[in-house]
């Protein structure tokens, strides 16, 4: 994370999969997702996805965010399970409070979508270079400044983890203690929000002169440094990802 | 044509009322080396913005006089044009970095993919910068985790690459070693003489005498004295001016080998004779020196590393206690790492560190902070409040002082880095050296018994260095231990009397730091160089070490 993004090098058959071809895999598999309310065919789609990561060799960098994520489908189950409109079967009750299988059953849907969108993601993130990604939009015709705008978004998450490291350390060099037990942790997160705040703002200032000086506003033709060609299959990969995304919308409709 | 031309320039920041820049004229020709000398605050980073675009492009307010490059006028043209032309090379390499690239080989093409240059041309130009300033073995690495050495190299390399007509390099050397620093110039040289225009700012004014064709000499904003490097540093009143001439040139003055006032002294090593001092002794000393007893740092058989099986720090046995210690040693040694392993930051690997008794790895970070003081190589990296005052009195009141205390002891130790007036301005308002004085004054304010400092002098001129040497030589009095990192070998020969020359994660000397000058083919291998004084006194015929100006009688 120091190095400021969430990329993690490893040579893997989905790293070499180009950049384009990822960013259509996200959004085909959470259309369909969202498209089918068919138990087994989301559980399906989030079991490829998983494969992916597995594949990628990126499956436990996920974890912590899937980690992150409980805390919502916890809620959503609550939610779900209480309120949910169709309720009639009381599935199990905690204390006096029915929770209702119809309700359930939603929850476990939306759980299974939330859950593929996160590894979708995942997938694009961890096993591509930001720089990457952000260029193959360039080549087909994204202005570089928005490029670097969505350069710069995928990169606040872990720019953010840096900076949280390093005011970590010059408060604790100056005695305030952020090592211990969870109690301690939680009372030294919040005077760090303003400096991690205040720091990035700082920065982006900084950041605006380095491109400044090295022409990112050139009005030349630009080049480019790195060949499309190393990424394989990307073409027969794309077919594919349409070809899915028409069945399922095809299906929606006729079916 | 003139390469550049700069007519009656005026320049104020916007919400402020003077002129940084005030009435400047001047113009050079191409393929000059023009070195800006002057003290902190005298305008030469402004300057550098000015002939670079960035004023008034990028930085607004009052401007007036006119600026051109070749026949381009600055305040006509866009940054995007004056980018091709002209090359800035950054104080702190740190902010250089686009962000936009996670390899330094990336990094190096970004600006030349911004200016359409085609693609083996590129390879071939990042390739010939990369070893030119030695970074060949860096290509595939993260710049981010680059020591400041080693991305001012980077910074400088992804500038030179673009081929800019003109290189305005302000303070281009700063964090690196002494054989990194002549290397840099040596490069910068070459471009010179290949034709391209070079404008530096520079705080080592030997290497400027030595480098520069002409000097300009800057205060408050203005254009005080053009000449060559003869003609400025004979002056006598440069200390009006807040900068020291060349020692050698201070040297000459001092032996009186001047005997016609009006002419000039010398300004390089190479022009002193080489003989006058075969007879010479050091003058003993009169100053009763007293040995306080201080805390004490023991630290056995040291190890540690970021990553397993890379080790950074290979075994360290040291006993600290007592008189001001420096710490030399090259750029990527592992200086920075073995002191944030002392303050606790880090936690070894193998061995043990044991601060005033208490072993590290029984401890905290912030549990040792009333007792060890770390001030931070970048300052960016340490300041995280809005106002000076409430920075510098953040440590004090963490460590239990009342609120009274810390302010009077945030205020005491901010007069005694010269910053009172500034303690509710904002810090990343100010400029390079004045944070890093800040960061000082933050970590004195705790009055902790062991100070450490990671290269204090980065960004200060000739009135900071003194002002640093006086602190560490307090701070010894009232009985602290002070540690201190440093390139400047000038500064440790005149200030420390005992020095640790750190090289590949291992000590390769720790003692008197007469002897440790007295190891040239260590010094070599570790990247440093003798002080200027010695390397004269030692051209001169004297068989020994001189380390400092004042033995020289």
């Amino acid at each position: 994370m120091k190095n400021g993004t969430f990329y993690v090098e490893k040579a893997s058959i989905v790293h070499n999969v180009d950049p384009l071809s990822k960013l259509l895999f996200v959004f085909v598999s959470v259309a369909i997702t969202y498209m089918l309310s068919n138990q087994p065919v989301v559980s399906g789609v989030l079991a490829f996805t998983l494969l992916l990561l597995l594949l990628g060799k990126v499956l436990h960098n996920v974890l912590p965010i899937i980690g992150l994520s409980l805390v919502l489908i916890f809620s959503i189950i609550v939610v779900q399970g209480f309120f949910h409109p169709d309720r009639s079967t009381v599935w199990f009750t905690i204390g006096s409070v029915p929770i209702y299988k119809e309700g359930f059953s939603y929850a476990l849907l939306l759980t299974l979508r939330v859950l593929n969108m996160v590894c979708a993601f995942g997938v694009l993130i961890l096993t591509t270079k930001p720089d990457d990604l952000v260029q193959s939009l360039i080549r087909k015709g994204m202005s570089p400044k928005i490029g670097y705008v969505l350069l710069s978004v995928l990169q606040i998450l872990p720019q953010m983890i840096a900076a949280t490291g390093k005011i970590t350390d010059a408060q604790r060099a100056r005695g305030m203690e952020t090592e211990g037990g969870l109690s301690t942790r939680v009372k030294s997160f919040i005077p760090l929000l303003t400096p991690v705040v205040l720091n990035s703002i700082n920065d982006t200032r900084d950041r605006s002169i380095a491109l400044e000086i090295r022409g990112f506003n050139s009005t030349s033709e630009r080049t480019f440094l790195h060949e499309t060609n190393h990424f394989k299959y990307g073409f027969v990969i794309k077919i594919l990802l349409a070809a899915s995304l028409a069945a399922v919308i095809a299906w929606r409709i006729f079916i | 044509m003139k390469s550049i031309r700069v007519e009656q320039l005026k320049y104020k920041y916007p919400g402020s009322d003077h002129f940084v820049l005030d009435d400047i004229s001047f113009a050079v020709e191409k393929g000059e080396f023009i070195g800006i000398a002057g003290e902190n605050g005298a305008g030469k980073t402004t300057l550098c913005y000015a002939l670079s675009g960035l004023v008034p492009h990028f930085f607004k307010g009052g401007y007036g006089g006119n600026v051109f490059i070749g026949d381009m006028e600055v305040y006509t043209h866009a940054m995007s044009e004056l980018t091709a032309r002209v090359g800035l090379v950054f104080e702190n390499p740190f902010s250089q970095m686009t962000g936009a690239k996670f390899t330094v080989y990336d990094e190096i093409a970004f600006g030349l993919e911004n200016l359409g240059v085609p693609r083996g041309e590129m390879h071939r130009r990042i390739q010939e910068c990369m070893k030119q300033l030695k970074i060949e073995e860096l290509g595939d690495v993260n710049p981010f985790s680059l020591s400041g050495g080693q991305l001012q190299r980077v910074a400088i390399a992804s500038v030179m690459a673009m081929k800019p007509d003109i290189l305005i390099l302000d303070e281009p050397t700063s964090q690196l070693d002494p054989q990194g620093a002549e290397e840099v110039f040596q490069v910068v040289e070459q471009l010179s003489a290949q034709g391209v225009t070079i404008i530096m700012a520079e705080q080592k004014i030997e290497k400027l005498a030595a480098y520069s064709d002409r000097i300009f000499l800057m205060n408050q904003g203005k254009l005080i004295h053009k000449g060559t490097p003869a003609e400025i540093f004979s002056r006598d009143d440069l200390d009006v001016y807040g900068i020291a001439p060349p020692v050698y040139t201070s040297a000459a003055r001092s032996l009186k080998f001047r005997q016609d006032p009006t002419a000039n002294l010398p300004v390089v090593l190479e022009e002193m004779p080489t003989s006058g001092l075969e007879k010479f002794s050091l003058p003993t000393r009169h100053v009763e020196v007293v040995d306080v007893k201080t805390a004490e740092i023991v630290v056995s058989d040291l190890c540690f590393g970021y990553e397993k099986d890379a080790e950074i720090i290979k075994g360290i046995d040291l006993e600290l206690s007592g008189k001001p210690l420096a710490i030399i040693g090259q750029n990527g040694a592992g200086k920075t790492t073995f002191v944030k392993l002392l303050k606790a930051l880090l936690k070894p690997h193998k061995g043990k560190i044991t601060v005033v008794g208490v072993k590290t790895t029984d401890t905290t970070a912030a549990k040792l902070a009333a007792a060890i003081g770390l001030i931070f190589q970048n300052p960016n990296d340490q300041i995280f409040k809005s106002k000076v005052i409430d920075e510098v009195m953040f440590g004090p009141l963490n460590i239990g002082q009342s609120p009274e205390t810390a302010e009077a002891n945030a205020l005491k130790m901010l007069d005694r880095v010269g910053l009172a007036s500034k303690k509710y301005e904002n810090p990343y308002d100010l400029s390079l050296a004045e944070r890093k004085l800040i960061a000082v004054a933050s970590i004195l304010a705790m009055d902790t018994k062991v100070i450490i400092f990671d290269e204090p002098t980065i960004g200060q001129d000739a009135k900071g260095k003194v002002k640093l040497a006086a602190i560490i030589n307090e701070l010894y009095a009232q009985g602290k231990l002070v540690v201190c990192i440093l390139h400047d070998m000038d500064f440790v020969a005149e200030t420390f009397e005992r020095t640790v020359i750190l090289g590949d994660g291992r000590v390769l000397f720790h003692g008197e730091t007469r002897a440790a000058f007295g190891q040239e083919e260590l010094l070599r291998d570790a990247g440093l160089e003798q002080p200027h004084i010695t390397q004269l006194a030692h051209r001169m015929g004297y068989p020994g070490i001189l380390l400092r100006k004042s033995e020289l009688h």
